[in-house]
């Protein structure tokens, strides 16, 4: 079964309900390496060590019908052929029992979800696409949905700043060379961070909240990144939205805050990334909604 | 309850690639096993002999040699035919002239393995044994590729239509690649009047792949449990750390496994020496087989802003003018970005006229990028 948007004591519960429903003998717990879930007697096993043959080969010997897998915050790629979800799909072929628990049902769009009903589903429609028919039909799922929501708030910058962002804008085009595109936005985007400080400390900051940033470069001691984010200083005020959609998954896992106020400097590239995480919420939703149809 | 997928049926792989064997010799008097050396023909060569040796019966045991091998390869090929079960082998080692791509030098394109009148610079003498001229009438020999000519799989082709329903047996494995998986399954064999799934039909003859389903730790577990010799270069490369799919077996020079030539000093100077000697190209692909910025094509060289103008450098400076024709003939079909002209690139330094390396021939991922950001940002 696949559970989206569990908590840690949920899902223990969940796990607690599926052993004393059925006839359980052992749990092998599969979780993102940041995000353990200890459950009492159960076997741990860190995403990053499910492809190393010291776990796989021992999983494959010890792994049957009497073991229940809980795929716990696996989504970590959105490749679906990955080497690590083959050998997921490997030990799930060796029992009937799998729990799967995900905070958000996708990294970037629908088709990500295909790669939970595929471990739902022991990969028996590997090749299609995202059909929700299909997946209504096939699977079992409980969805909690996460009210995902970004609320602007205007950082006005100085005319220095838009100066220095058309020069950097020229320059990173003229020298991409045979560099990655996507570095483009990613550099473009700390342009403001500066603005953004100011604004804060120019009375706009509420002393008792915290802030996070792509880095540590902004050097203030309420400022954390999003590696750092912890559910007692949520909610943070977001200064810089990060590049990689999944950073933003785990920092929903780490902080509890899904989403928040996000500062919004007056240049084209903070526009673009608040549209871009506005339509990702959009995606989500729209997943929400068509996985709770039925 | 729902239904799992199942893959025990009491039968493990081995038991089935013995069925399969018992089957082969069932159905054909003339059986013919591949070998190259490596792990996988080993094993199926020990599994055919040990049934010949049930039944008192003689195969052949096939290996071409392409002259360009780690000495090891014939210390394997010599142990599976001199020493497992000798009195049940017809050995057809094949010794002959072909061209062999060779994709370390663009001045000596073509490698021709035991090339007249250079024998003093044969990397080893000819085995007594070998079969040294073309057993097939040369007047009907068939060619595939007249540009490049009498090349390594006109040797299988002209050699296999010697014989009719006869079984070539193969050691390939379908997980090694999607391309090996196809082969053994697209066109199912009909033999003794019942569809055979690991066997196609080759001309007058059966090509049957017996180890198609085993996976390379069923093939190391066979030859521990079984005290089997092995390929010396594996425990090189496991030492060296090399991944699984680099730990392959084969000729040092083409454009496949020329990376080989990197450890080859380390793992047998004495075959280095000779081949330096032999071939033109060694000591460069040598020292740059896994650099970026030559063979691997994955870095541009520092006087070039980018892959077009590297590529028409390339081209312009090619030493041989038919195969740089070739080569423009085929650049001209496709698209002109930096994403196919890295390909290019990479065909042009490792004069892969053939085509072996095809070009993915599509729009450049990273424009189609660039634009997007230079209208949104």
């Amino acid at each position: 079964m696949i559970f989206i948007g569990y908590d840690d004591p949920a899902k223990r519960i969940e796990i607690d309900k599926y052993r004393q429903s059925r006839d359980i003998r052992r749990v092998v717990v599969i979780s993102a390496d940041e995000f353990p879930l200890p459950v009492p007697g159960s076997d741990q096993v860190t995403y990053s060590n499910v492809i190393r043959y010291v776990t796989f080969y021992r999983l494959m010997q010890e792994v049957d019908q009497y073991t229940l897998l809980v795929i716990n915050e696996c989504l970590r790629t959105q490749n679906r052929y990955d080497l690590t979800y083959n050998c997921i799909r490997n030990f799930l072929n060796q029992t009937e029992h799998q729990l799967i628990f995900q905070q958000l049902p996708q990294i970037d769009t629908a088709e990500d979800f295909m790669i939970l009903f595929d471990f739902e589903t022991r990969s028996r429609w590997k090749r299609r696409k995202f059909d929700l028919d299909l997946i209504l039909d096939n699977a079992q799922m409980q969805v909690k949905p996460l009210p995902l929501t970004f609320e602007a708030v205007e950082v006005p910058t100085t005319p220095a700043t838009q100066k220095k962002y058309t020069k950097e804008r020229e320059k990173r085009f003229a020298t991409l060379g045979a560099k990655d595109p996507h570095t483009i936005p990613r550099n473009l985007y700390l342009i403001g961070g500066q603005d953004k400080l100011a604004y804060l400390e120019a009375g706009e900051r509420d002393r008792e909240q915290w802030h996070v940033a792509r880095n540590k470069r902004l050097n203030r001691d309420w400022v954390n990144t999003y590696s750092e984010a912890t559910p007692e200083q949520a909610p943070y005020t977001i200064i810089e939205l990060p590049h990689r959609f999944i950073e933003f998954s785990d920092f929903i896992r780490r902080s509890g805050q899904a989403g928040g106020r996000v500062l919004l400097a007056d240049l084209k590239v903070d526009h673009w990334y608040f549209q871009r995480y506005q339509d990702w919420k959009e995606r989500i939703c729209e997943t929400y909604a068509s996985l709770q149809q039925r | 309850m729902r239904l799992t997928q199942v893959f025990s049926n009491g039968r493990n792989v081995l038991k089935a690639a013995r069925e399969r064997i018992a089957f082969i010799f069932d159905h054909f008097e003339d059986i013919h096993v591949s070998i190259s050396g490596g792990k996988d023909s080993t094993v199926l060569a020990h599994l055919a002999l040990e049934e010949a040796k049930r039944r008192g019966r003689r195969i052949s045991i096939f290996f071409l040699d392409e002259e360009v091998v780690y000495q090891a390869t014939i210390d394997q090929v010599e142990y599976i035919m001199e020493e497992i079960a000798p009195e049940q082998v017809i050995p057809l080692w094949l010794q002959l002239e072909f061209y062999l791509t060779n994709a370390t030098s663009l001045t000596e394109t073509q490698f021709i393995p035991w090339e007249a009148g250079k024998a003093k610079l044969w990397l080893r003498p000819k085995k007594s044994y070998a079969i040294k001229f073309p057993p097939w009438d040369r007047s009907t020999e068939r060619v595939a590729d007249k540009n490049k000519g009498f090349g390594f799989y006109d040797v299988f082709t002209n050699f296999e239509r010697c014989y009719t329903n006869t079984a070539f047996v193969v050691g390939l494995r379908g997980v090694e690649s999607p391309n090996r998986w196809r082969t053994v399954s697209k066109n199912p064999a009909s033999i003794g009047g019942q569809p055979v799934y690991w066997a196609t039909t080759k001309g007058e003859n059966f090509s049957l792949y017996p180890l198609y389903d085993w996976n390379f730790h069923d093939v190391w577990k066979y030859i521990y449990d079984h005290g089997l010799r092995y390929h010396k270069i594996y425990d090189y490369q496991f030492r060296k750390g090399y991944p699984i799919n680099e730990m392959r077996i084969s000729s040092l020079i083409h454009e496949k496994s020329f990376k080989a030539l990197v450890d080859l000093p380390e793992f047998e100077p004495k075959t280095y020496d000779r081949l330096v000697k032999r071939a033109k190209g060694i000591a460069l692909a040598q020292e740059t087989g896994k650099k970026a910025k030559l063979f691997r094509a994955r870095k541009l060289p520092k006087n070039y802003t980018s892959w077009r103008v590297y590529r028409d450098f390339l081209l312009q400076t090619h030493p041989d003018p038919g195969k740089r024709d070739i080569l423009a003939r085929r650049f001209e079909r496709h698209l002109d970005n930096e994403y196919v002209a890295r390909q290019q690139c990479r065909q042009l330094i490792l004069n892969d006229y053939e085509n072996n390396l095809p070009v993915d021939n599509q729009p450049d991922p990273k424009r189609q990028w660039i634009e997007y950001y230079m209208e949104n940002l």
